[in-house]
């Protein structure tokens, strides 16, 4: 674990003087990081400034952030937010739900595995929000269709990588849980489930990436027919109204939720597919 | 010495002296197999693996089944292990004709990847002892004891993947002997190592197995390995096989044996190949 990353960094110092590019990367990532994202700011925050863009188009980092600070105080984008999170995590529950279902049924059945062959080749191309138009005419304008999308970006991915999982699951790992007289639950649990972790946790990836995504294009749908109450309905408002410094402020809460949820699967795979040396190589 | 090669099964040479260590040969066979026809379907045919085998271990004795790549040896096993079902034929032990897999029969594999990556090396040997119904004290201690016995004491917060081949070999072997089963099967367990490492574990395995006081069915194709580690070595020939001979090596001690080339010359022989072959698949 603690192989120096000083050593293999590229261009690291090998005993010669500095050049500026050896001390630029001997500092640390998160440095390297800030330093870039506020080399980025300043020069935007000067271009406002310096070309004197008309603020209804435009928004200055130093507004942004102001409008920033003022929607989570105020609660318009921590409620824009909750209402977006809540229906994202009953889509994907759904998703889940419905996707370990499908699972059982690919893995001990035959039949099972090519109806979810057939129909994760069928749908799992076609991005959800091309059905929002189907889903606001089943369900209506309300957050049954956005649940129902979400649902439907999430379920294809996770089946179809927890069973390709369980699918290939080495066969003496099997026979060894066997040979303990594992059976059944017992030998799921404490064989077939970690033994497919890696995809399990690839394929959820998979899934929030597109369920994120779904979900604030189908608000931003919503926005212009009215509905709803989330981070995508929070920026098609601002812009209805003008109001450009909160569209701005609506997507870096989009793009800093993104990046916590990033941040979360890598401490996830961290402390497990990784640290047992079993990640996925695709 | 070529002509100790019985036809099935009786271990009855008598003019080989048995060992003080060698098993109790007054009590009735622990393991046997008798006419076990074996077919499995591979990718929809019907593989014809074993015709007719028949053979007995007795306690805490050390048979190995040798025979040439395919012949079936690995299939036999699994049959014993209750992996795959016998076509034909009964296999009993302890007894009991009701083969399922189980930890009384002990399996330790070829392959590297048999331990379960997401445990330690500690946690690979305590998990079975709590599966089979020990305490958590009494597994720990246990799963100790086995890992200090195969000298990885100092690796037993690793994982597997930390590990080099000969290292996972020893910890698959650790878990099995910790479980204390009367019976121990191995496939090939030494078949991916290096040739160094190799004889390092046949030698500890010999000491180890004579310490657990454990049966040994024991797979290989190399004649020196079976005359090694073996009290007898049940050849097998052709495809679907069959048991060509049973013959009592218990005597020999060493490549330093006069009866050494003799013996081995005559498996040689039976085996229809001269030498050593390559290492096959696994089966």
């Amino acid at each position: 674990m603690a192989v120096t990353s000083q050593e293999l960094r590229p261009g690291a110092d090998l005993g010669g003087t500095l050049t500026a590019r050896q001390s630029w990367s001997r500092l640390p990532a998160w440095l390297r990081r800030v330093i870039i994202l506020a080399v980025a700011v300043a020069v935007w925050e000067l271009y406002v400034k310096a070309a004197h863009v008309s603020h209804l188009v435009f928004a200055s980092p130093y507004a942004v952030a102001r409008s920033f600070v003022s929607g989570w105080l105020d609660g318009q984008i921590a409620g824009a937010t909750g209402v977006t999170l809540e229906a994202l995590a009953i889509g994907m529950a759904i998703g889940i739900g419905s996707a370990i279902v499908f699972t059982v049924l690919a893995t001990w059945t035959t039949v099972g595995q090519d109806a979810l062959m057939m129909f994760t080749s069928m749908l799992n191309p076609l991005p959800s929000i091309a059905i929002l138009p189907l889903a606001i005419i089943w369900f209506g304008l309300n957050e049954k269709a956005l649940v129902f999308v979400v649902a439907n970006a999430v379920v294809w991915p996770i089946a179809i990588n927890v069973t390709t999982g369980f699918r290939t699951v080495n066969t003496t790992l099997l026979m060894v849980g066997k040979n303990l007289g594992l059976r059944g639950w017992r030998l799921v649990r404490d064989v077939l489930l970690p033994a497919a972790l890696p995809y399990i946790i690839s394929g959820v990836k998979v899934a929030w990436a597109f369920a994120w995504r779904t979900i604030i294009a189908s608000e931003l749908v919503f926005g212009t027919a009215g509905g709803s109450g989330g981070l995508g309905y929070f920026i098609n408002k601002s812009q209805y109204f003008l109001n450009i410094p909160d569209v701005f402020a609506g997507l870096v809460t989009i793009a800093v939720i993104g990046i916590i949820v990033e941040v979360g699967f890598n401490m996830l795979e961290r402390r497990t597919v990784i640290r047992w040396g079993m990640q996925a190589t695709s | 010495m070529k002509n100790q090669q019985s036809d099935v099964s009786s271990r009855s040479q008598p003019d080989v002296k048995a060992k003080e260590d060698g098993p109790v040969t007054s009590s009735a066979p622990l393991l046997s197999v008798e006419h076990v026809k074996i077919s499995y379907r591979l990718k929809n045919t019907l593989v014809q693996a074993v015709d007719d085998a028949t053979f007995t271990v007795m306690p805490e004795e050390k048979v190995m089944l040798i025979g040439p790549s395919g012949c079936g040896k690995s299939t036999i096993l699994k049959a014993v292990a209750g992996f795959i079902e016998p076509v034909s034929g009964r296999i009993s032990f302890a007894g009991s004709t009701n083969i399922t897999p189980g930890p009384d029969r002990a399996v330790v594999f070829q392959e590297f990847d048999q331990l379960f990556p997401w445990r330690t090396v500690l946690d690979n040997v305590v998990y079975p002892l709590r599966v089979t119904g020990r305490s958590k004290p009494e597994a720990m201690a246990q799963a100790t004891t086995f890992i200090e016995m195969v000298g990885l004491g100092p690796a037993r917060t690793r994982f597997p993947h930390q590990l080099s081949g000969g290292m996972k070999q020893r910890v698959a072997i650790a878990r099995a002997l910790a479980l204390g089963p009367p019976m121990l099967l191995m496939d090939e367990p030494f078949g991916s190592l290096d040739a160094i490492t190799r004889t390092r574990l046949q030698g500890d395995l010999n000491r180890l197995a004579e310490r657990a006081k454990v049966a040994l069915l024991f797979v290989t194709h190399s004649i020196d390995e079976a005359l090694l580690l073996g009290h007898r070595v049940v050849v097998l020939q052709g495809a679907p096989s069959t048991v060509a001979a049973v013959v009592d090596v218990r005597d020999i001690n060493g490549p330093d044996d006069p009866h050494y080339r003799s013996i081995r010359r005559s498996l040689e022989d039976l085996l229809g190949a001269p030498g050593e072959e390559e290492p096959d698949g696994g089966n």
